[in-house]
């Protein structure tokens, strides 16, 4: 066989070869990271991080994870405890149904606001979507995976 | 701004770098195998071309490794290879296929190809690193679409029709392809429109027969849809485009909302959508009926997709190497359009089957990877804009490949990456730059103080 066509033919083949490597290694770092995600328990249906508060309870920045019953407001009873003059005692409570958010008001003096509309009675929120109790913004977001 | 440049801290990239390395040693070895089958000699073929394209995705990446963004590692070596291919792809096929007058010198169809790769690799970056927020892109979707109608108008009125396909828009001394870029604003409206109604259209209202369908006003935009996907086949006579945002939308409102009886319907009028321009046109008509039987006039309409079909049957398993496959028949390359509409038959006569599948393994990382990132993102708007990009390049990349092979019938849209042409090459680069932008962990917490000693903490606390 002709030296330079077998160079050539070998040449060829090492190209597949490096499409390939190229591939495995791709594949593998993307294995590792699934495994990594699947590691990691989603036990949480969601996140509610502080956007704005001006009291010292809830810090600006924490992020709570949600229960499928999670309720809001000043009473040190509720899962989040709002230390805020605008809030009401029983102010709001967010329920997760089926595969998605809801959030009610629980006639609270001053309202709940979605994205600065008025909750009236039971609303949808998705994520992503800001939830505003008393003077205190929170937005709602997805849990880690 | 002291704040926002200290903050400013590079990151090793590991990963990226020791991909592009594979990427690099790839694209030599086959520019030698390149100048095997072409002339012969075992040496790189148009070592400068190469050089100059190896240069931008290693400036691409020093770039993300100063901007210190925790971004993804793999889109860039990804989408660096796919070009890297084209490139090959482009310098083997005949020069003038393509001609332009740049600055008084005539360039040919590889450096046109390389002068378009560069600028994509160089917007993938700038979207990468700039983009930190998504609300301009929410906020306006509305806005997006009322372009995106009106770039449609504007191809409707002034498009100038190549092949019976109205697709190019000339605007001044600029020509493209506005439904390249058409998609990428359909999913970003898309996106917008469905992550704020997403839980209406989950209600479960209107009963109709077995189904279940979500209340009637908000159904409105899917009737909508369709009417404009059918709206492109009529006016512009472009099949691939009216697929690829039909099949884009249906994933995106199925992903939304999880309800598989808004895809049924979608499919059922997609059937009626396409009996009826089947009956109505007969360049629709011509399509289906090349599909079906193309070696009932092999030598006419048929001609483009036998060759294809030949080139694929050449190549075999390993393929005939790059530069090897058949040369000019009668001063005519053997497919027509091959660098814009046939590249995979080219890569599957040169590559063979291993080689193919190599290239549809490339586009499904693509996707695997969107989709995590949407899986990965804080919320609904975020998750669903990965989602839908990262689908919009697979769906395109299945429609043309499954046209080449004779799988689907064969329809006018772009090889994301690898075909020949500016606006297919820019929209795709945004599409990786804006996942690139979603693929941000967030900013890193505060660096642990450092065990090693006093010194550094007294400098750092005189900085402070």
């Amino acid at each position: 066989m002709d030296g330079v066509l077998f160079v050539l033919w070998v040449v060829r083949i090492l190209f597949l070869f490096l499409l390939y490597l190229f591939l495995y290694r791709v594949v593998r770092t993307l294995l590792r990271d699934l495994r990594a995600a699947s590691r990691e328990p989603t036990t949480t249906l969601g996140r509610l991080v502080v956007v704005a508060s001006p009291g010292a309870e809830p810090a600006t920045g924490h992020v709570f994870a949600l229960d499928a019953i999670t309720t809001l407001g000043r009473d040190v009873n509720n899962s989040i405890v709002v230390e805020d003059p605008f809030a009401s005692a029983e102010h709001a409570v967010l329920t997760y149904r089926g595969s998605a958010w809801y959030v009610e008001d629980l006639g609270s003096t001053n309202g709940s606001y979605v994205n600065g509309h008025p909750v009236d009675g039971v609303a949808t929120i998705g994520f992503g979507d800001e939830l505003q109790v008393g003077q205190v913004r929170f937005r709602l977001e997805r849990p880690r995976s | 701004m002291p704040r926002s440049i200290r903050s400013v801290r590079p990151r090793w990239r590991g990963g990226e770098a020791g991909l592009l390395v594979i990427v690099a040693l790839a694209l030599l070895v086959g520019s030698v195998s390149l100048s095997g089958g072409l002339t012969g000699r075992l040496a790189v073929y148009d070592g400068e071309t190469l050089l100059v394209y190896l240069v931008a995705l290693v400036s691409a990446h020093l770039a993300f490794v100063l901007s210190g963004r925790r971004t993804d590692q793999i889109l860039l070596p990804v989408m660096g290879l796919l070009g890297g291919i084209s490139l090959l792809l482009m310098q083997r096929l005949p020069q003038d296929l393509v001609t332009q007058r740049w600055f008084g010198t005539d360039v040919g169809l590889a450096q046109v190809q390389l002068v378009w790769l560069v600028l994509g690799i160089a917007i993938t970056a700038i979207l990468g690193i700039v983009v930190r927020s998504d609300s301009w892109l929410r906020r306006y979707k509305y806005t997006w679409a009322a372009a995106g109608v009106g770039l449609l108008l504007l191809t409707f009125v002034f498009g100038s029709e190549v092949n019976g396909q109205r697709l190019n828009l000339q605007l001044g001394p600029f020509s493209g392809q506005p439904s390249e870029f058409l998609k990428v604003i359909l999913v970003v409206f898309l996106a917008g429109y469905l992550s704020e109604n997403r839980s209406l259209l989950m209600e479960q209202d209107t009963r109709f027969g077995p189904l279940r369908l979500p209340p009637v006003p908000y159904l409105a935009p899917m009737v909508v849809m369709w009417a404009i996907a059918l709206g492109i086949v009529v006016v512009q006579r472009d099949l691939g485009a009216a697929l690829l945002f039909f099949g884009v939308f249906l994933a995106m409102v199925y992903v939304a909302t999880g309800r598989t009886s808004l895809v049924v319907i979608g499919l059922v009028l997609f059937v009626i959508g396409s009996l009826l321009m089947a009956n109505l046109f007969d360049t629709v008509r011509e399509r289906i009926d090349v599909w079906l039987d193309p070696f009932a006039d092999p030598l006419g309409t048929g001609y483009q997709v036998v060759q294809g079909l030949h080139a694929f049957a050449r190549g075999g398993l390993l393929g005939v190497g790059l530069g090897a496959g058949l040369p000019l028949i009668g001063g005519q390359i053997p497919i027509p359009e091959v660098h814009t509409d046939f590249p995979l038959a080219a890569l599957g006569e040169e590559l063979g089957l291993v080689g193919v599948l190599a290239i549809l393994g490339l586009y499904l990382v693509l996707v695997e990877r969107g989709l995590r990132i949407g899986a990965a993102a804080a919320d609904d708007f975020r998750a669903l804009l990965a989602v839908g990009l990262s689908l919009v390049v697979g769906i395109q990349a299945f429609i043309i490949a499954a046209g080449n092979l004779k799988v689907l019938p064969l329809t006018g849209v772009t090889l994301p990456f690898i075909s020949y042409g500016g606006s297919s090459i820019v929209a795709n680069s945004v599409v990786v730059g804006l996942l690139l932008a979603l693929s941000d962990k967030g900013v890193e917490p505060p660096a642990p103080p450092s065990p090693r000693g006093r010194w550094q903490r007294l400098r750092h606390r005189g900085e402070c």
